[in-house]
């Protein structure tokens, strides 16, 4: 399969791989390994921001970019305005096939669900407070 | 960029393209053509790679047939054979066959041929003693290639061509990855049919033979018209491309044993370098009955595209060329999970490789695997 040169550029350079650990750091994870793509994005909140942003990805080179690409987008962002996050943005900014926008899909599901972890956390800690 | 991918393809040789390159302007002549010199020529030349391609495999000169490839070749020989024989309705492969014979064999069974898939060994291989048990009277062919295209194993074909023989089914071997790299002779494997390829040898892509024993065997015509080929496969003969087809094959014959003693240490330094510096790998298919050039390998906890691509200037395969995405069903076929069969690379050595590329992409994919490994790792 060939791929755009945005695709190959995240995949031969990574960045934003990691691991959050910690207080209001949310996490979404998608995907099984029997389907063989799981992503996984973590994002840590401080106020109404996103203060980091990190992804794992078992999959492909598309997976990889699009996770990739998900963890640039929230890392800085606005918690209220990440959530506009499309799939189809990110199908857009790596020029992806259609047989691969599924996983554009996974990563931005991934995203989201770790905002709204985070979002969850944020409010218990506030209501710990 | 680092070219290891020798199984998919490989560049024509300069002395092939030299003997090629007056059959496309001054010799252009129609090897039909029987009334003028041109046809002659042209005819000759045929005639001269046919005799090349012929003792590259021990076989009659008469007993080779030029096709557009090996996957013409491969179904010629398939549904060929079930034309020519309408008494039995049988037909045995195995499971770990290029789809070059697998589909065509898929055809059959729609149209109502019954047919055998036998497994192989978790080392690659085909136990003749399988084989022996799939085939019965009815079989009209047993369908086994001599060596794989993605981990390379070379299979007993001999033993198979005793078995098959036995209730008197034909043999038929796609012999693409074989011939030319390792000794191939169709009497000493007792083959009726066997399929080849000119690209993978050097040659030009387009053209490749199907050996027909045909003191044994007779087979029916896929395409008609005009009888040529002796009446097996006609069409105007791509003229320049069998001239290709038949220098690479005397290079391949007369360079073939100092060039695979080459390849073997060449892939083997590979293999060393891969196994000292990367944890977590497995060797994919027999380790002796083997191509020289080919390794497959397989890499814990990390996905086999995604390797590809950060290879980036290594270029290597994940499984056979034409259909990625999918696990190999070679290596599902060897008792790999889905997951460890995404995560493969055949590694393909060829006669350009030189020592400093293969030093190259060892620490490349060593290093690439660590990088990769750190993204997919679920923990820390």
């Amino acid at each position: 399969m060939k791929y755009s040169d945005e695709v190959l550029r995240r995949v031969q350079h990574l960045e934003r791989v990691g691991v959050l650990e910690g207080a209001n750091v949310g996490t979404g994870e998608v995907g099984t390994l029997d389907e063989g793509t799981v992503v996984r994005i973590q994002v840590r909140a401080e106020g109404d921001r996103v203060a980091a942003a990190r992804f794992k990805v078992f999959g492909c080179s598309a997976a990889i970019a699009s996770a990739s690409l998900v963890a640039e987008w929230l890392d800085g962002a606005a918690i209220d305005e990440a959530g506009s996050l499309t799939s189809e943005r990110v199908v857009q900014h790596l020029d992806l096939v259609p047989e691969r926008a599924h996983v554009a899909r996974m990563a931005v599901e991934a995203g989201l669900k770790a905002l709204a972890d985070s979002r969850g956390l944020t409010a218990e800690s506030r209501e710990q407070k | 960029m680092v070219y290891l991918d020798h199984h998919a393809t490989t560049p024509v040789d300069a002395r092939v393209l030299e003997s090629m390159l007056p059959f496309f302007s001054e010799k252009f002549g129609n090897a039909a053509s029987r009334q003028h010199r041109f046809g002659w020529d042209a005819n000759d030349a045929v005639e001269r790679a046919r005799k090349q391609v012929a003792q590259l495999i021990g076989a009659a000169t008469k007993d080779v047939v030029f096709t557009s490839g090996a996957t013409e070749a491969n179904n010629l020989a398939i549904k060929g054979t079930v034309s020519a024989r309408r008494d039995r309705d049988h037909v045995v492969t195995v499971i770990t066959e290029h789809k070059a014979v697998l589909d065509p064999i898929a055809r059959l069974e729609q149209d109502g041929w019954r047919v055998t898939v036998v497994p192989v060994r978790r080392d690659g291989l085909v136990e003749p003693a399988d084989v022996a048990n799939a085939v019965t009277e009815r079989t009209a062919l047993v369908s086994v290639m001599a060596a794989n295209n993605e981990i390379g194993v070379l299979q007993p074909l001999r033993q198979i061509a005793d078995a098959a023989h036995a209730k008197g089914a034909w043999l038929h071997t796609d012999a693409v990855q074989a011939a030319g790299k390792v000794p191939f002779d169709v009497d000493a494997m007792d083959v009726d049919l066997a399929s080849f390829s000119a690209h993978k040898v050097y040659g030009p892509k387009g053209v490749g033979a199907l050996y027909v024993r045909r003191k044994r065997v007779a087979i029916g015509a896929q395409i008609d018209g005009g009888g040529h080929e002796r009446g097996m496969r006609s069409g105007t003969l791509n003229v320049p491309g069998i001239v290709g087809f038949g220098r690479a094959a005397e290079i391949a014959r007369t360079d073939m044993p100092a060039e695979a003693e080459r390849v073997r240490l060449l892939r083997n330094r590979l293999h060393d370098a891969l196994q000292s510096t990367v944890s977590g790998i497995t060797v994919n298919g027999d380790l002796d009955a083997r191509l020289p050039g080919c390794l497959n390998v397989s890499f814990d906890g990390v996905d086999g595209e995604a390797l590809l691509v950060a290879l980036d200037d290594v270029a290597v395969s994940s499984g056979a060329a034409c259909t990625q995405a999918e696990p190999s069903h070679v290596l599902m076929a060897l008792g790999h999970t889905k997951e460890r069969a995404l995560a493969s690379l055949r590694f393909g050595v060829g006669r350009s490789t030189t020592a400093a590329e293969i030093d190259y992409a060892a620490a490349k994919v060593a290093d690439v695997v660590k990088r990769l490994r750190e993204v997919l790792r679920r923990s820390a």
